[in-house]
């Protein structure tokens, strides 16, 4: 059993690391004591109607707006209750109507530590946790923050601050309950003047609003299968809004409301694949995109 | 994190944990190292401005559109000796003796200078309003309408030529009603009210300038009434600002009430000269329209070219492709086209083929280095555009020369009337060869900035940028070197952009130095020593 749920671990990690956000891990697995995982992902997200403030709309000099990303990722358990992670993703963005050249290139080092906090049970119904994780991201290339939609990051460093409770009942089931903040680091420009949000700015510096996520998630968990639906929220806590018919800003207070499903299936031996599919539902500032994983993990045990 | 907390009940049991928690995150913090302290600037700080020189002479400097300084007459003030001039005094003492904090930070923002102060304004403004309009729903695009600023689109759509446009208007207006306010000054020569009465207390650098007409009052009269007309949806702020502008003077002890509304008045009369020639320029037709757009496109196929089509998605009208026949400042109609650029090369030519296929070579091998270059000399949508890029340039030249609110004026007169009249030579060379772009002959070139939707040849912000640098040169000798780098700079930008061929860029240096001759044949001729 061990295996699997260490790879399982991996895998929502992995998911995290190549979303925007990189903090939405919303389970309460930690991997036994020396293992270390690893394991490639790939994300396909596209949409084609996008909120500019809270105007939602199609842009014929975009189209369809396609982001592609393959994430590496590597985890390690030091003891049954603390873990460590690094993600690095290689991602690469098209517009698929317009003049816009593509933008790729290796984007940010994502290191994380998780540490389990509390673990009541097994009890009469099941099994509580409670964990913390803090994270830290650093860019890894000088690619540029200043050409969104097309952009493949914010460029900038962050570090975030992560809670979570997990209930895994004696049956199938299992819910997760997790919040996250971040704090981000200034990020540079090329050019010494932008306008956002209302005002002129004469720098090259612009201050990044810092980031609040929710996330709630139920799942069943039965043999070798694991199928968890997630519902997730970021709240950008600052930034302005996109103007009308103006361009996406790196500042931008991008917010929205995420429905997201995984099936993970642990095949023989130490492998482990993982299928996942999420659509934005709401938002602000950002594209209603469709997202589409696939992930392939191996575990060894030291 | 308390709302996280406030919002599920059961986390709150865990705050014997806290500690520890709080050490993970602290953790985490560390790992992105500097991100506590977010807080930029100030930007483009104006120490308080103590001018250089009086500029005893600067009435008698030659008028851009005044008939000559007392062309607006200004009465006589009253005497100092007056009761009248007492009871000013008194009223200046006694809002000295009450200033809020919210008063001096006025007064200290605007002791930076007028000029100066305004130019920033209007940079904001540029960036704020230069936004195309969005496609409606039914396809095509609605016309910005100045009798609608507040609508969807608003008025005006700053692009590049009509921000071109704007900063001369203000910057030349400011320029001549500044240069009468001088001549009036040293006609009454009535010294400033705390050079007039010790309990009047400086708090803004005093000089023996005369105060009467009130330098203050003059440039916030001329401006705000030039930026109602050209961004007239900011008319409640830009109101508030000339207001807080003149009380500043007045709580500084730099003017009394008489001085500054003697300044008002001079500097709206002088608003009107200058405003009664923009409503006839040429603006208004600029615009063209659709009989137009397709006669400029059959002229170009007539001549065996291939037309330039906009690349917007849906096709977006050709921007102001009547812009070239719009009013220069130091050049005539027939300037214009006499100083036209020879023709690009042909489309079908193989040196067209030859830069088309650097451009793609440049853009698909293209080095942060040149990207940086690129995305710095942008300039495009939504920026206070390339004429307000050298206006940014000029700004700390003006500020660290500590030059006269009068000298300051005719730096940006100066340097704004060569760009207008860039401009206007660009556009008339844009839409009289009507030349595509060369994402347009090569479909597969994909831009690293924003594709301008209008004709390539010339290149609009090499024209801008030749002029500037010729124009800033002159006036400031030392900086020559500096100017012509970053002329280069964002000239070749455009190529690494991907929106233009080596040829644009070259032809519209050469195009926008010629340009910039006529303005520094006034500013060789105009008394200024």
């Amino acid at each position: 059993m061990m295996p699997k749920r260490a790879m399982r671990w991996l895998i929502l990690v992995a998911i995290c690391a190549s979303s925007a956000s990189a903090q939405t891990i919303d389970d309460g697995i930690m991997m036994p004591k020396r293992t270390l995982s690893v394991g490639v992902l790939y994300a396909h997200d596209s949409w084609d109607h996008y909120w500019e403030g809270s105007l939602k709309r199609t842009n014929g000099n975009i189209g369809t707006l396609t982001t592609e990303s393959i994430t590496w990722v590597g985890g390690y358990a030091i003891t049954d209750r603390l873990g460590l992670i690094a993600s690095l993703p290689y991602i690469r963005t098209h517009a698929s109507q317009g003049v816009l050249h593509d933008l790729s290139g290796r984007q940010d080092l994502t290191l994380a530590a998780k540490f389990k906090l509390l673990s009541t049970g097994p009890g009469r119904y099941g099994t509580f946790s409670a964990l913390a994780e803090a994270t830290g991201a650093i860019p890894t290339s000088d690619y540029t923050p200043d050409f969104y939609p097309l952009s493949i990051g914010t460029a900038g460093r962050r570090a975030t601050g992560h809670l979570m409770m997990n209930f895994h009942s004696n049956s199938a089931w299992f819910a997760n309950a997790s919040a996250a903040y971040m704090w981000c680091a200034n990020v540079r420009l090329n050019r010494n003047s932008y306008y956002t949000d209302g005002q002129l700015y004469l720098t090259n510096q612009v201050v990044m609003p810092n980031v609040l996520d929710y996330t709630l998630t139920a799942g069943i968990d039965r043999g070798n299968w694991r199928i968890p639906v997630s519902l997730v929220q970021q709240r950008t806590l600052g930034g302005g809004d996109i103007r009308r018919q103006d361009m996406p800003f790196v500042s931008n207070r991008m917010d929205f409301v995420k429905l997201d499903g995984e099936v993970m299936y642990a095949l023989p031996g130490n492998l482990s694949i993982n299928l996942g599919a999420a659509h934005v539902l709401s938002g602000r500032n950002v594209g209603q995109s469709t997202t589409f994983t696939s992930g392939l993990f191996y575990a060894f045990h030291l | 994190m308390r709302s996280i907390y406030s919002r599920s009940g059961g986390w709150l049991k865990m705050s014997n944990r806290r500690p520890l928690l709080l050490g993970v995150i602290s953790v985490a913090a560390a790992l992105a190292a500097g991100g506590c302290d977010k807080s930029i600037g100030p930007f483009e700080v104006l120490p308080p401005l103590k001018p250089s020189s009086l500029e005893p002479t600067a009435g008698s400097w030659r008028m851009i559109l005044l008939t000559g300084p007392s062309q607006i007459a200004v009465a006589a003030p009253t005497p100092v000796a007056s009761a009248a001039y007492t009871a000013e005094l008194d009223a200046i003492k006694a809002s000295q003796a009450n200033l809020t904090d919210a008063q001096r930070q006025a007064i200290a923002y605007w002791s930076g200078g007028g000029v100066m102060r305004w130019n920033q304004i209007l940079r904001e403004l540029v960036a704020r309003y230069n936004l195309p309009p969005a496609p409606k729903d039914e396809g095509g695009y609605p016309v910005p309408d100045a009798e609608n600023p507040f609508g969807d689109p608003a008025f005006p759509f700053a692009n590049p030529v009509y921000a071109a446009r704007a900063y001369s208007y203000v910057s030349a207006a400011q320029y001549d009603a500044l240069k009468s306010a001088w001549y009036w000054k040293f006609q009454y020569n009535r010294l400033s009210p705390a050079r007039n009465d010790n309990a009047v207390t400086a708090l803004m650098p005093v000089t023996d300038l005369p105060s009467y007409p009130s330098e203050e009052a003059v440039i916030s009269g001329v401006t705000v009434e030039m930026l109602k007309s050209l961004f007239p949806a900011a008319v409640e702020e830009v109101t508030l600002k000339a207001a807080e502008q003149r009380n500043a003077a007045l709580w500084s002890g730099k003017a009394t009430a008489s001085d500054l509304a003697a300044g008002l008045a001079l500097g709206k009369s002088v608003a009107a000269v200058f405003l009664a020639r923009a409503g006839a320029d040429g603006m208004r037709t600029a615009g063209g329209s659709p009989v137009l757009w397709k006669a400029l496109a059959d002229s170009a196929t007539a001549r065996g070219e291939v037309a330039w089509i906009s690349r917007d998605i849906p096709a977006r009208p050709p921007m102001l492709p009547l812009f070239g026949q719009v009013r220069a400042w130091n050049m005539t109609p027939a300037d214009i086209v006499a100083e036209r650029p020879p023709p690009p090369p042909s489309t079908g030519s193989q040196q067209m083929k030859d830069e088309t296929a650097e451009v793609k070579q440049t853009v698909e091998h293209l080095t942060s280095a040149q990207l940086a270059i690129a995305q710095k000399w942008n300039d495009g949508a939504g920026t206070y555009s390339p004429p307000g890029h050298w206006n940014d340039v000029a700004l700390e030249y003006v500020r660290d020369s500590k030059f006269s609110e009068v000298r300051a004026a005719r730096v940006f007169a100066l340097l704004n009337m060569a760009m207008h009249d860039a401009g206007v030579g660009c556009w008339e060379a844009k839409f009289h060869y009507f030349n595509p772009r060369p994402s347009q002959l090569d479909p597969t070139i994909k831009t690293e900035i924003g594709l301008p939707n209008f004709p390539s040849y010339t290149s609009g912000h090499s024209t801008f940028s030749a002029a500037a640098a010729s124009v800033l040169s002159y006036l400031f000798p030392s900086g020559a070197a500096s100017f012509a780098s970053m002329r280069d700079e964002a000239g070749i930008s455009r190529l690494y952009g991907g929106i233009h061929y080596r040829s644009d860029i070259e032809a519209g240096k050469l195009h926008g130095a010629r340009i910039a001759g006529y303005t520094l044949t006034f500013a060789q001729s105009d008394g200024a020593p």
